[in-house]
């Protein structure tokens, strides 16, 4: 569907980027992106993607708003405390932007429920908070076939990367996924780094413009402060990603 | 051999830098793997997530060589 006279202005100041033009809009606006997690990372990131048209976001959580959020996860308030984050990051996304679809799932991300949650998705957003979470959605993307934006945060320090086995690694060929969880002090700015990096990610993937994070890995440490972007190679013996040779 | 360990978050506290305030200076006796080298100066390789050396995600069964530059990286896993 062409761009509205509204569209066209609303979206002018991405639009005018070399290679995103009308038709990188169209394509955002017919996106379905899977935001896992609606805490620190996915605050950020679920904004900048609602704000940018895609055509429908999915922003799924199992957890309610607890007042050791507030110091980063700026879609909530002291008012919604004890409500479903996915509920209330929805509503707030869609008075950001009411020319999309924003689908809250308060639900839990588990073995089960993994594959049905993510399929019909373009792009999944890793922006969970705990290592066997993140292995489980890392199974379900791998299953349907769906790439994934992967980020973490702690402290000072982030990681991101783009994968999309088997042109890439997945999680599981450089994450050890076994590593007991932990609640790491997160300062706000850390975690809305990462996350709108994330979104920039699925921004570029989406439109088919710059160079994604494929068969890389960004690390962030703030705290020097320093960037580095390093090669990621596949494990051959992966047990999540190997079968797809 | 002398190689540089370089160490992000919490890892600084274990690794003692003494180059500059991230960076440690190791002299390597033979031939070691990251792994045997983090033993000896006193970093569980349990706190590494990743270990990088020349733009490039390793192993900490890689095996430097001289004048190799390491920046070792915590788990990090939230969100």
């Amino acid at each position: 569907m062409p761009l509205s006279t509204d569209q066209q202005e609303r979206y002018s100041r991405q639009t005018e980027l070399i290679g995103w033009g009308v038709e990188g809009q169209e394509r955002l606006l017919a996106s379905r992106v899977f935001v896992a997690g609606v805490g620190g990372l996915g605050c950020a990131a679920a904004v900048y993607l609602a704000e940018a048209g895609i055509g429908e976001l999915v922003v799924c959580d199992g957890d309610v708003v607890e007042r050791s959020n507030l110091n980063r996860q700026f879609l909530y308030s002291r008012d919604n405390i004890t409500e479903p984050k996915a509920v209330v990051a929805a509503a707030a996304l869609r008075r950001l932007n009411p020319d999309i679809t924003v689908t809250p799932m308060f639900a839990e991300i588990d073995t089960s429920t993994a594959v049905s949650l993510v399929e019909g998705s373009d792009l999944v957003l890793d922006c969970l908070d705990n290592p066997e979470t993140r292995m489980i959605l890392n199974r379900a993307t791998i299953a349907a076939g769906i790439p994934m934006v992967y980020a973490a945060v702690a402290e000072y320090t982030g990681y991101l990367s783009f994968l999309s086995p088997p042109a890439t690694p997945c999680l599981e060929c450089f994450v050890d996924g076994t590593r007991p969880p932990v609640d790491p002090p997160v300062p706000g700015g850390t975690a809305g780094t990462l996350g709108s990096l994330e979104a920039v990610e699925a921004l570029k993937f989406l439109t088919g413009t710059g160079t994604t994070l494929a068969g890389k890995l960004l690390i962030m440490d703030a705290s020097i402060p320093r960037f580095d972007v390093v090669r990621v190679d596949r494990n051959p013996s992966c047990p999540a990603c190997s079968r797809l040779g | 051999m002398i190689i540089f360990l370089r160490s992000g978050g919490k890892l600084r506290d274990k690794l003692k830098p003494d180059v500059d305030q991230y960076t440690k200076r190791v002299e390597v006796e033979g031939d070691k793997s990251l792994r045997e080298i983090l033993a000896e100066v006193g970093v569980p390789d349990s706190l590494v997530a990743f270990a990088f050396a020349n733009g490039k995600l390793e192993r900490l069964e890689y095996r430097p060589t001289d004048g190799d530059v390491i920046t070792l990286q915590p788990p990090v896993s939230g969100g």
